[in-house]
């Protein structure tokens, strides 16, 4: 049961933040730091083992065992299969070993943050602010080595939890708990789908297991080769239709159109919980869950093109409307949809690498921007409008250097990390593009949004940090402490060097193997069967174009995103990056106030909310009220005795009915009884 | 002798505590009632039945004793347990011991009275879940609802009277019509029953080829078929299942909490016991023939009652309503009649009864101390009684079914056991419609958290809220503790309730 090394030691990943959260949650008010003591500790922990396992994986070796059975049982499965067991077991290789140290180096980062940024400030509720960390902590890892699809759910509504709980911290106000509220439904009403879809999956298949010969994925390939007919669809078409279902819960949480909306709101919670939950880690579960079963979506050309369009469609959709918001936490929110629309486009064209790719480094420089806008408004005295800032740069130097890095590599100015990823993106969805219509489309739309994405980042940055002070705040900063700054700088150097692990665009010129990740996730230096790079590769049935030859199509890509990019960063200069900027809004005439009103998204959702659940509600009540109970009232008026009988019959004391139900009950036995013949 | 025992440390402490002082009855009555709840949970870890208790199962800590001859039939003390009534039987030995503990702040006048009566509804609770000769059973029936309705009645809220007479002549009529459905079953029967045991019955019912011969004239098909409607529907009130819900909201509303807590966490079960006991294990032709306008109740009361729920302004007819919104999942996991659907089923009985003993106990704490349950009155209670609060969250996340809880497993094995069930027929359609609702509990709890627990704090009311004392508190952090064991260790009961349940599915025409 128990693995060997490093993987002994995995459990342990998830357990440090859960024990951290038990003690933070029992003894948190009598702790010197409320709490952040043993979370720092305990994600300090989970990196560490967390980095021994990326090494042990370097090493060639992967591991995946079941750990624990909770309900096993028959059951005649639609494929034909007999069983089914439902368990928690780890999964761990190069994809999750990554995500883990990802997500631990993310979570203790933030937990080291959070001593400057929450304590500092006098807070009541810390122990809750820290017990919620490590909830969320557990969670989140849980669901990252998860090795079936039942756990990844569970853990995937148990993040789900915490960010309700996290959004909602400062419970006392009247938006935070709204947007708490909206955030848990929203996803919610995806994770409506995704159940759906594991039930489904798991009624089909008899298996929800991730990898292995028993996997579902396997199962399925089985099923289509086969040609079997499942549930009265050929199997290639119901697999669709689950890995679509499953889809649901993906765009709820990775917050793609139409269910993004909760993102923005979610920016109520601290930013430290921005940084962690909505920008890093939970966001990109969605995105992550994709990447772990692609061999189930590879099997579904249809299932691909969706998630490209949607991302596609998101990347756009959410850039422009970054491009007018004036609190720095919502530009970076906007963004972060958008971000996660190119991941999605990357893994819908089959990019499995590209996709994977962008997700760290997005976690990296969307953490550092995050945490780099708190430090912001712990340094402007908490506040959050942009206008109200500038001139920051002089005054908080290391702040201002961390942020331009993560904006650099935000906007994919070469060399920072973001222009490899998206890059990759980009290029991969344009070599499919070019044989498959639809997903041009999608390229074009991320293609666009790239300038957008250069516009808001530049903006933003000009607007914070440059030009002349425009409040008193701004020129009397706030001092930020080590706890703060350290954070800043970790996440600073990963946003500059993160890209070089995997330079694909110079291994093509150069010809030289630089492409690490893609060997990492390609199984070379160890993997579970199955779960490869060209494993997906060779299952995914999309046609690749080029353009001329495949590097000239790679050069003509990689030019036109980053002079897009560049063009984005440069119109915002233009704009903003004067002494004394002003909003330029009047010129987006009747675009303007679409944009600030995020396309209604909201005000439709509120609608069916308000506007049509809520009185079909009330109708469904009004009805029960009067026809149905009615009904039972009126039946038992006129029945046997009539009105003034039955008046006489209640008398209000209990002996009397007492009596009656005996009387009652003897009569009967003795009608049934004579009509029985027992007494003859 | 163990199931006597437990009835009568029951029965006989009701009597003690009638004739108590009304100063200690409160505490005389918990100390009491700490006895059965020792007794089953010892019963539970010396449980060596298997099999159903219907169908040629071993049944545990069983004694049949011929009691009266009625005729051609005799009427036995026949009681034991198997793997579906047991867990049954623990969960209401605990929330009777939890709903005592919970009255001490609430509950100030006729104090003795009260817990008697709290103990002799244990008593009969108990019966009937261990009770297997059918007069017996419906003795214990029966008699359940008189403490019930006396509870309502006295101790309730102002339209108590309405609600006592409502609940009682309605459930009542309801148990009237499966009496007598059940008798024409055994008259149907013939000489093949010489006794009301419930075994003997089922074995005529399963392998005897059922009804035989004509009754009144009617032909023996149509009688088993009437039969098994008329007792559906004499269960289906009890449940309660749309459209026969509406004493419930009533009932609770003007209910004093803790027999909120018994009412919504084991009365409501012992409707769907009955169900599997009697209908589900009986009539394996029926169920399959009349299984798409069951399961179409089913989805019916799921996604009605979560409307209804989330029309509410009252925090208790928000519980109340959700509740006929939980059960119908418990109706649609009996009429899946696969392994996992009817243990799932079976299982979401005991999860829900915690869950939502749990939900009354966290709203009877919140109306002691602001002396309201409407939602429009009060914001931000988090703020003056913040452990309560968290457990009323975690409470109201259990119910939303979340991982690690109980509700969850209940919920995903009942739609696990229905998505690929033979022999309902668009069972796919059936489960995806039913597990709407968990978005739509979502919404209502969520929006009555929103309203209540959070925001700035605010009370209508001109009373000036108190602190929760420490007895309010632990039996909910004990109901907590017992969700969250089920939820991450759900095989301590579920291995049973599959032993128990196999035998029902292997009789239905081999399904």
């Amino acid at each position: 049961m128990a693995g060997t090394g490093a993987f002994g030691y995995a459990p342990a990943i998830a357990l440090f933040p859960l024990v951290a959260f038990v003690v933070a949650l029992t003894f948190g008010k009598y702790m010197p730091k409320r709490g952040a003591i043993a979370g720092i500790l305990a994600t300090a922990g989970s990196l560490l083992l967390s980095l021994w396992l990326l090494v042990t994986v370097a090493g060639g070796e992967v591991y995946h065992e079941t750990l624990y059975e909770w309900a096993a049982g028959d059951v005649l499965t639609e494929a034909g299969s007999n069983g089914i067991e439902f368990t928690f077991g780890l999964l761990i290789d190069p994809l999750s070993a990554l995500m883990l140290v990802i997500v631990s180096l993310v979570a203790f980062l933030v937990h080291v943050f959070s001593l400057g940024y929450m304590n500092a400030e006098g807070e009541t509720g810390l122990p809750r602010y820290y017990a919620g960390l490590g909830l969320f902590t557990f969670s989140m890892l849980a669901f990252v080595y998860a090795d079936n699809l039942l756990m990844a759910f569970m853990f995937f509504e148990l993040v789900g939890l915490c960010s309700y709980l996290l959004i909602g911290f400062w419970f006392r106000t009247r938006s935070a708990p709204s947007a708490a509220k909206k955030a848990f439904l929203v996803t919610r009403f995806g994770d409506y789908f995704f159940l759906l879809g594991v039930v489904a999956i798991a009624s089909t298949f008899g298996t929800v297991a991730f990898a292995g010969e028993n996997s579902f994925v396997v199962a399925a390939e089985t099923a289509i080769e086969n040609g079997q007919t499942l549930f009265g669809f050929d199997a290639r078409t119901w697999v669709t239709i689950t890995a679509l279902l499953v889809l649901g819960g993906v765009m709820g949480k990775s917050a793609q159109f139409p269910l993004h909306t909760w993102l923005p709101d979610a920016m109520e919670g601290p930013t430290t919980v921005s940084a962690l939950i909505h920008a890093a880690t939970m966001v990109a579960a969605g995105v992550y869950l994709v990447a772990r079963m692609f061999g189930y979506y590879a099997l579904s050309p249809t299932a691909l093109t969706v998630i490209a369009f949607v991302g596609g469609f998101t990347a756009l959709f959410a850039a422009t409307m970054g491009v007018v918001k004036d609190d720095i936490k919502q530009v970076l929110a906007y963004s972060t949809i958008s971000q996660y629309g190119y991941m999605m486009l990357g893994l819908g064209v089959g990019g499995y690498v590209a996709g994977v790719f962008h997700l760290m480094n997005h976690a990296f420089f969307k953490a550092l921007l995050f945490l780099g806008a708190g430090a912001v408004i712990v340094i402007m005295h908490h506040e959050q409008d942009m206008w109200k800032m500038g001139g920051l740069k002089d005054k908080a130097p290391i702040t201002y250097y961390t942020f331009l890095a993560g904006a650099l590599a935000l906007a994919g100015i070469i060399p920072f990390s973001g222009f490899w990823s998206k890059d990759e993106v980009l290029y991969d969805a344009l070599i499919v593009g070019l044989e498959q219509p639809v997903i041009l489309v999608a390229y074009a739309m991320a293609l666009i949004a790239v300038f957008f994405t250069g516009f808001y980042t530049f903006r933003m940055v000009f607007l914070t940090f440059h030009g002349e002070p425009r409040s008193e705040t701004a020129e009397d900063p706030h001092p930020v402490g080590w706890s703060i700054k350290a954070p800043l700088i970790v996440l600073g150097i990963l946003a500059v060097v993160a890209g070089l692990v995997n330079l694909a665009p110079l291994a093509k010129v150069l010809g030289v193997d630089i492409t690490f990740l893609e060997h990492w996730l390609d199984g070379e230096f160890g993997s579970v069967e199955g779960l490869t790079y060209h494993a997906y590769h060779e299952t995914v049935a999309f046609e690749e174009g080029a353009i001329g030859s495949e590097t000239v199509t790679m050069l003509l890509g990689a030019g036109l995103s980053l002079g897009l990019a560049l063009a984005g960063a440069l119109t915002a200069h233009t704009l903003y990056n004067v002494p004394e900027p002003v909003p330029h809004k009047e010129r987006l005439g009747g675009v303007r106030r679409t944009l600030e009103a995020n396309y209604y998204q909201d005000e439709y959702q509120v609608w069916i909310a308000e506007r049509v659940t809520l009185p079909v509600a009330r109708m469904a009540d009004r009805f029960d009220q009067s026809v149905i109970d009615g009904l039972v009232n009126s039946v038992s008026t006129a029945s046997l005795f009539g009105g003034s009988r039955l008046k006489r019959v209640q008398t209000g004391l209990v002996t009397n009915y007492a009596a009656l139900l005996v009387a009652g009950f003897i009569g009967l036995l003795l009608l049934l009884g004579t009509l029985g013949g027992w007494f003859l | 002798m163990m199931i006597e025992a437990l009835i009568a440390v029951a029965l006989l402490g009701a009597l003690v505590t009638f004739v108590a002082p009304n100063r200690i009855a409160g505490k005389l009555a918990f100390a009491i009632s700490l006895i059965p709840t020792a007794l089953a949970l010892w019963l539970f870890s010396a449980f060596d039945g298997s099999g159903n208790a219907l169908l040629g199962g071993e049944l545990a800590f069983s004694s049949n004793v011929e009691w009266i001859q009625f005729g051609d039939y005799t009427i036995s003390w026949f009681v034991g347990l198997d793997g579906i009534s047991l867990p049954l039987v623990v969960m209401t030995t605990i929330l009777v011991t939890l709903a005592i503990v919970s009255s001490w702040t609430p509950i100030d006048e006729r104090e003795s009275q009260f817990y008697g009566l709290l103990l002799f509804i244990e008593a009969n609770l108990i019966g009937v879940f261990a009770a297997l000769d059918f007069f017996v059973w419906f003795i214990f029936w029966e008699a359940v609802l008189i403490p019930m309705y006396l509870l309502i009645g006295i101790w309730g809220g102002p339209r108590r009277k309405y609600a006592a007479i409502k609940f009682f002549v309605y459930t009542n009529v309801a148990s009237l019509v499966m009496f007598g459905a059940f008798i024409a079953l055994v008259l149907g029967l013939g000489d093949g029953v010489t006794s009301f045991a419930l075994p003997e019955i089922a074995d005529a019912m399963v392998n005897g080829g059922g009804v035989q011969t004509a009754l009144f004239g009617v032909d023996p098909g149509t009688l088993t078929a009437i039969v098994f409607v008329a007792m559906f529907l004499g269960f289906a009130v009890k449940v309660p299942v749309v459209p026969f819900h509406t004493w419930l909201p009533d009932a609770h509303v003007e209910a004093p909490t803790p027999a909120s807590v018994l009412l919504a966490g084991v009365l409501l079960k012992m409707g769907t016991y009955a169900l599997l006991r009697f209908n589900f294990t009986m009539f394996p032709e029926q169920v399959e023939a009349y299984a798409v306008p069951i399961a179409a109740i089913a989805v019916i009361s799921v996604i009605y009652g979560a409307l209804l729920a989330l029309a509410q302004t009252d925090l208790k007819r928000i519980v109340a309503y959700s509740s006929v919104s939980s059960m119908g999942y418990v109706i649609l996991g009996l009429i899946a009649y696969t392994e996992f659907g009817v243990s799932g089923a079976t299982f979401q009985m005991v999860s829900h009864g915690l869950i939502s003993g749990l939900m009354f106990m966290a709203v009877g704490v919140i109306y002691n101390v602001t002396h309201t349950r409407m939602v429009t009155d009060m914001s931000g209670l988090a703020d003056r009684m913040p452990v309560a609060a968290g457990v009323l969250v975690a409470g109201a996340f259990g119910y939303m079914g979340l991982p690690l809880m109980s509700g969850f497993y209940g919920e995903f094995t009942i739609f696990f056991g229905a998505f690929g069930s033979e022999l309902l027929a668009y069972s796919q359609v059936f489960t995806a419609l039913a597990m709407f609702g968990i978005v739509i509990v979502a919404g209502y709890l969520l929006f009555a958290l929103q309203r209540t627990v959070f925001g700035p704090y605010h009370l209508e009311t001109d009373y000036e809220i108190g602190r929760a004392a420490l007895h309010d508190i632990a039996p909910m952090f004990v109901l907590l503790g017992l969700i969250i064991l089920l939820g991450v260790a759900p095989e301590l009961i579920f291995e049973m309730m599959k032993d128990a349940v196999t035998p029902i599915l292997e009789t239905g025409g081999g399904l």
